[in-house]
């Protein structure tokens, strides 16, 4: 009598291809990546239809809080010559030229593990007299004092008096001046400094900063935005 | 009858099952995922007027008949913060008609409301400053048809460029009549406002426009203005 054969059904399934498929998604995604940069504050920036990308290099961001709270993220250059952290140690001894032209008495002097410190940090936003103790924080003490409700970012008021500055405009004096001259020159043509603040905020903040860039005689720059698409 | 001695060698599988590989590329591709920015900010460019005091022969007025002033306010709410949904706009054609304020109390200052009740803020402007762009918007219009029909270059990226060159070249063309804008913002101004209302020039192609502070006159007749909407 003919027996009737079942078929026996494999029930592993080859899982070969589906490993080449997310390896190589991996690998797209690891290659195109660009991680997001903490930000001691999250804005939402206003929709616009300016189609112009952020630079990615030379560039001075300048991030407005809601409450007006200024905070600076200086970028170096993409190739090795100029790094982001040869142009901020740079950019921090310029500062303390800058202060000490308007505050000859004052006691400022940074270590070189200081500067160090100062040099691998993204954002920055503090007094100048208070940078020191900041940066001998420990990194996530730093965070929270940056975020904190204490701390007024760069201080900076309405001055149109170019020679006795504010601090804000000390530090975007110094930029200017750093070492590198591609900065200099992507500021001078309004590419390199970048205003990115939040959608809601009043626009009495965000003219103060304004106003402080024109007393410097920056009178281009950018204002960051998201993408909007326009229907036509 | 000897038998046959078999020597039995073990079959081993050389599938390897890679299930937990699988699994494992799937969480640092969701890792990478969330981590990533992919879309960059973009900016949107601007020149502002020095702040250096100007003598009064030396300032290259604006021509009466092309001005149009825009006033953006906006309201704060009990946290300082402007609600970019809620807005009012005040235009003006020319100079403010200061004699007739004076006697009678009536300006050539117009509102329009701004924001999402009407549709978003950018309807609301659009028709006043197209009409007074007519020129420029008529010829862009033709040229984006020919640049849709391809009839600059058969390839895409030359048929952009051409089509960008020229209508920059419209744009700046002296002999069509061009409005200048001026922005003026008050401080309630939501920064959302400010950036839609600089997006619309691009949007209608206008390329004289820039930022100015408010001043007395434009402050008399906004307040004017709301008192007389108030009796109707």
């Amino acid at each position: 009598m003919g027996k009737v054969k079942i078929k026996k059904k494999e029930t592993r399934i080859d899982m070969t291809a589906m490993s080449d498929v997310t390896v190589l998604l991996l690998t797209f995604f690891m290659l195109t990546s660009t991680f997001l940069q903490k930000e001691p504050v999250t804005v939402i920036t206003p929709p616009s239809v300016s189609e112009e990308k952020v630079p990615d290099a030379n560039l001075v961001s300048i991030l407005v809080s809601q409450e007006g709270k200024v905070f600076l993220e200086v970028l170096g250059s993409k190739d090795s010559t100029m790094k982001s952290e040869t142009v901020r140690a740079d950019l921090l001894k310029n500062m303390v030229a800058e202060y000490k032209k308007t505050h000859p008495s004052a006691n400022l002097a940074f270590t070189n593990k200081e500067i160090e410190t100062f040099a691998k940090l993204n954002a920055f936003g503090v007094p100048i007299r208070n940078m020191k103790e900041w940066l001998n924080l420990e990194p996530d003490q730093r965070d929270k004092w940056l975020e904190g409700k204490d701390n007024p970012g760069i201080p900076i008021n309405m001055n149109e008096d170019p020679n006795n500055p504010n601090e804000f405009q000390m530090w975007i004096r110094a930029a200017y001046n750093s070492l590198n001259p591609e900065l200099q020159e992507a500021m001078v043509k309004g590419r390199g400094i970048a205003i990115k603040a939040d959608q809601a905020t009043p626009y009495s903040v965000v003219n103060v900063v304004m106003d402080n860039l024109q007393t410097m005689k920056m009178n281009k720059f950018t204002l960051m935005t998201a993408l909007k698409t326009e229907e036509e | 009858m000897a038998i046959k001695q078999k020597s039995r060698q073990k079959k081993f599988d050389t599938r390897i099952d890679f299930t937990p590989m699988v699994d494992m590329n799937m969480l640092l591709i969701t890792f990478f995922m969330l981590c990533t920015t992919m879309i960059k900010s973009q900016t949107l460019q601007i020149a502002l007027p020095t702040n250096e005091k100007v003598e009064k022969e030396q300032q290259n007025k604006v021509k009466q008949s092309e001005a149009v002033t825009i006033i953006i306010d906006g309201k704060l709410d009990d946290k300082g913060l402007s609600d970019p949904n809620e807005g009012m706009l005040y235009y003006y054609d020319g100079m403010p008609e200061t004699d007739k304020l004076a006697t009678t109390g009536e300006s050539n200052m117009k509102q329009i409301e701004f924001g999402a009740k009407t549709g978003g803020a950018y309807p609301a402007i659009r028709e006043i400053l197209q009409e007074r762009n007519k020129e420029v918007c008529l010829k862009i219009a033709d040229l984006k048809k020919e640049w849709k029909e391809m009839k600059f270059s058969k390839d895409e990226e030359k048929n952009d460029s051409i089509y960008q060159e020229k209508a920059k070249a419209i744009r700046n063309d002296s002999t069509l009549k061009r409005p200048v804008v001026i922005i003026k913002a008050t401080p309630n101004a939501s920064y959302a406002h400010v950036v839609s209302v600089l997006d619309e020039m691009q949007i209608n192609n206008i390329s004289r426009y820039q930022i100015d502070r408010i001043n007395e006159v434009d402050s008399a007749m906004m307040i004017l203005l709301q008192g007389q909407n108030l009796k109707k």
